[in-house]
């Protein structure tokens, strides 16, 4: 049943460009997005059941042999699994309208399919490798569709991306070599448990230090963050919503979190460099992304920034910090992919990306204002948005841990935040309305439909947040603040 | 652990090195891709190295031969990339790749 | 193992070659030679799967990809590398190396391993019933990589 999330992509994506020879737009329209939506209803309906007693461990049986595919689901993989569904749900129906001009929309179909494959299976794994394998079947995938548009803007940003990704995958895999040549073993319990009986405190700094490198430049924290200001604006909308929404998270953060709470375990001195980390990036990237015309390129700033706050909060250590950090994660994925996908709106209304020729959008296209508003407020963490919410959580956080500095750090951060937000907004939306864009219209249906959507849960949540972080937030923090308890007892197997 | 392991390991690092090097200083879009090769070597180099020392060298041949088959993707889809720019700029500078900056 | 160190010296060798060489089609031969003397290490590793598997892709399949790409992109002025970069290499790579070698020296013995246990059953058994999912993983990443070339050279209408 859990093994749907991996294998339903990977065998809709197979037979999808066979269906585009037969009907080029809308049998692929249609699959795709069942499948995406069939995907969040399972997460959020069977999963919940299945996880209610504690981790749960599945292997597969082929014609009643048991074959050797584990896949472990916990508070925190299915936490993940849904977030990736829901956005990856609305992508695809921004992109029913969006990629029309793009040609070939089967294939295009069937490379997001892919990159969910990759993204799935990365969180249900229970050994180092696989989640290398999945996380390069995600990467290969969205080289491609970064470069889908095929202009000269596009292939340079891909090139540059694949370059510093691939020096990423190095460095994680040689992270894997010395651990499997310490333990012997590649699966999470064991090497929980052979790294306690070992207690080789240098070496295993030595992997975390590679692993943070590695995985860091596909979370894009700073400084091994170059390739993304390059890659999400010239990425088509939808992409850059889904990369900045869910692929630098799910293979930076998730990946780096799981390794480091539930198999390293999270010493002192990891969170400091995890919380500095965050912070740096934080006000770096914020500082970067003021300077900026072009709109997507302070969107791609704005995602480092609010990364740094995940990993800012993650790196407390504390459950509320841990909660905080996540709830953060699941509302900047909903807030980031609808202001990209807005983006997208934009653009194709327009054909410019660059703010100071925009002007007074909003008098010809209200719903795409209306939802960008509510995507901008809620990243700079306005009441009663969702965003709004999680930076609180993390700043409590950071205050009960007596780490002064930081808080005030972040909270000096979020007003820059909310400063070059608000000056977006004006450029683009308010003000006169330039005289080129009297005849543009709003979006098609199927783009507004999908902003609108992200919008309404994003003020959704924001009012009922009591209820998500504790039906959501709450097990997947349980998961790792038990940390290598977890997967070292109970786990099971 | 035993001296062979580190022999070894420190082959892999001086390919890593050579990959490395040819990724910051050469120019041509192929030669960049060559480095990426080499560090690739050094990978499965030191996947394998990895199961000799355990004792388990058919485990570690196993995930050389799954690194191998990523990288191949790896090489079709960079390929693909690197024809698709030479047809926009007809060169293979590198320094012909600046456009997106700030 | 003096004839492993002389295959490894070997195989830095035409790495080295295949970086600095003017000629694309000299590099991308000398990575060839660099992959076939990789092979041949991992056969005296005792992991001949391995080392076909080497020779047969990384100096096969992808030399002849690497060679394709060269035919298709023969550039109107070849692209003049930095000579700087080509004179300071060996300078760089001799320090390197004597940096490697201390390190390397400096912790043996220093790191402690756990014990083992030594392989179970033939290279079929660890592949299909050990790693079965890196089987699927493969499949994954054989697919995602034909629809990426797919994507790349698909044909654009004039009007779309």
């Amino acid at each position: 049943m859990i093994f749907l999330f991996i294998g339903l992509p990977l065998l809709v994506a197979a037979v999808l460009p066979l269906i585009g020879k037969v009907s080029k737009k809308i049998l692929p329209d249609i699959l795709a997005n069942a499948v995406f939506l069939f995907l969040f209803v399972l997460a959020i309906t069977s999963g919940r059941a299945m996880i209610s007693q504690g981790p749960v461990l599945r292997r597969l049986d082929w014609l009643g042999e048991p074959i050797n595919i584990q896949v472990a689901v916990d508070g925190f993989s299915l936490f993940m699994l849904m977030a990736i569904a829901l956005v990856t749900l609305c992508v695809g129906l921004f992109s029913i309208d969006y990629m029309d001009h793009y040609g070939s929309k089967a294939n295009y179909y069937a490379l997001l399919l892919m990159m969910m494959t990759g993204m799935n299976g990365l969180v249900l794994v229970t050994d180092f490798f696989s989640i290398y394998l999945f996380l390069e079947v995600a990467a290969i995938a969205s080289y491609a569709l970064v470069a889908y548009g095929l202009e000269h803007d596009e292939l340079e940003a891909s090139f540059k991306y694949l370059m510093l990704s691939v020096i990423a995958s190095a460095a994680i895999l040689f992270s894997i070599v010395v651990i499997y040549s310490l333990t012997g073993s590649l699966g999470f319990v064991a090497v929980g448990e052979g790294l306690r009986a070992l207690d080789a405190g240098l070496v295993v700094g030595f992997c975390a230090a590679l692993f943070i490198m590695g995985f860091g430049l596909k979370a894009a924290l700073i400084p091994f963050h170059a390739w993304l200001p390059d890659a999400h604006p010239s990425a088509p909308a939808p992409i850059s919503a889904i990369l900045s929404g869910l692929l630098i998270k799910v293979s930076g953060v998730y990946a780096l979190t799981r390794i480091f709470f539930n198999v390293f375990g999270l010493t002192a001195t990891l969170s400091q460099v995890l919380m500095w980390l965050g912070a740096v990036s934080i006000v770096v990237a914020a500082f970067l992304a003021l300077g900026q015309e072009d709109l997507k390129r302070l969107l791609a700033y704005s995602s480092i920034s609010q990364v740094g706050y995940v990993v800012l909060g993650l790196g407390i250590g504390t459950p509320l910090g841990i909660a905080g950090g996540l709830f953060h994660l699941f509302n900047h994925a909903l807030a980031k992919g609808l202001l990209f996908l807005n983006s997208g709106s934009v653009q194709m209304a327009t054909g410019t990306r660059n703010m100071d020729e925009m002007g007074g959008l909003a008098k010809r296209m209200p719903l795409t204002a209306a939802t960008s508003i509510v995507g901008s407020l809620s990243i700079s963490g306005v009441p009663p948005l969702s965003g709004f919410w999680s930076k609180l959580i993390i700043i409590i956080a950071l205050v009960q841990s007596g780490e002064w500095v930081l808080a005030v750090i972040a909270v000096l951060a979020s007003v820059l935040t909310l400063w070059y937000y608000l000056l977006f907004q004006r450029k683009a939306f308010f003000g006169k309305l330039n005289e080129r864009w009297t005849a543009i219209k709003e979006a098609p249906f199927w783009m507004t439909a999908a902003t609108v959507i992200l919008a309404l849960l994003t003020v959704g949540i924001g009012i009922v947040f009591t209820f998500v972080i504790r039906s959501w937030i709450q097990p997947a923090s349980d998961v790792l603040v038990q940390g290598i308890h977890l997967v070292v007892g109970s786990w099971g197997f | 652990m035993n001296s062979t392991w580190f022999m070894y390991l420190g082959f892999s690092a001086v390919l890593l090195f050579v990959g490395i090097y040819c990724l910051l200083t050469m120019r041509n879009l192929i030669k960049l891709f060559i480095g990426i090769e080499i560090i690739s070597k050094a990978v499965s180099l030191a996947l394998l190295t990895s199961g000799v020392v355990r004792n388990n060298v058919l485990l570690a041949q196993s995930l050389v031969i799954t690194f191998i088959v990523v990288e191949v993707s790896l090489v079709a889809t960079a390929l693909a990339i690197i024809i698709n720019i030479y047809r926009h700029t007809k060169s293979l500078d590198v320094r012909k790749l600046t456009k997106l900056k700030g | 193992m003096i004839l492993q160190i002389a295959l490894l010296s070997g195989l830095v060798l035409f790495s080295i070659l295949a970086i600095l060489s003017k000629d694309l089609l000299r590099s991308a031969i000398s990575l060839a030679i660099a992959s076939l003397f990789l092979g041949i290490i991992f056969f005296r590793m005792k992991a001949p799967y391995a080392g076909v598997f080497e020779i047969s892709v990384v100096a096969g399949l992808i030399t002849v990809l690497f060679i394709l790409t060269i035919a298709l992109t023969k550039a109107e002025g070849d692209v003049r590398e930095s000579n700087l970069a080509k004179i300071v290499f060996p300078l760089f790579f001799v320090v390197f190396i004597i940096i490697d070698v201390l390190v390397m020296k400096g912790l043996i013995q220093k790191i402690p391993t756990l014990p083992g246990s030594a392989d179970q059953g033939t290279f079929g058994d660890v592949l299909w019933k050990q790693r079965t999912f890196d089987l699927v993983g493969q499949l994954a990443v054989i697919l995602a990589g034909v629809f990426s070339v797919l994507a790349l050279f698909r044909k654009r209408d004039k009007d779309e």
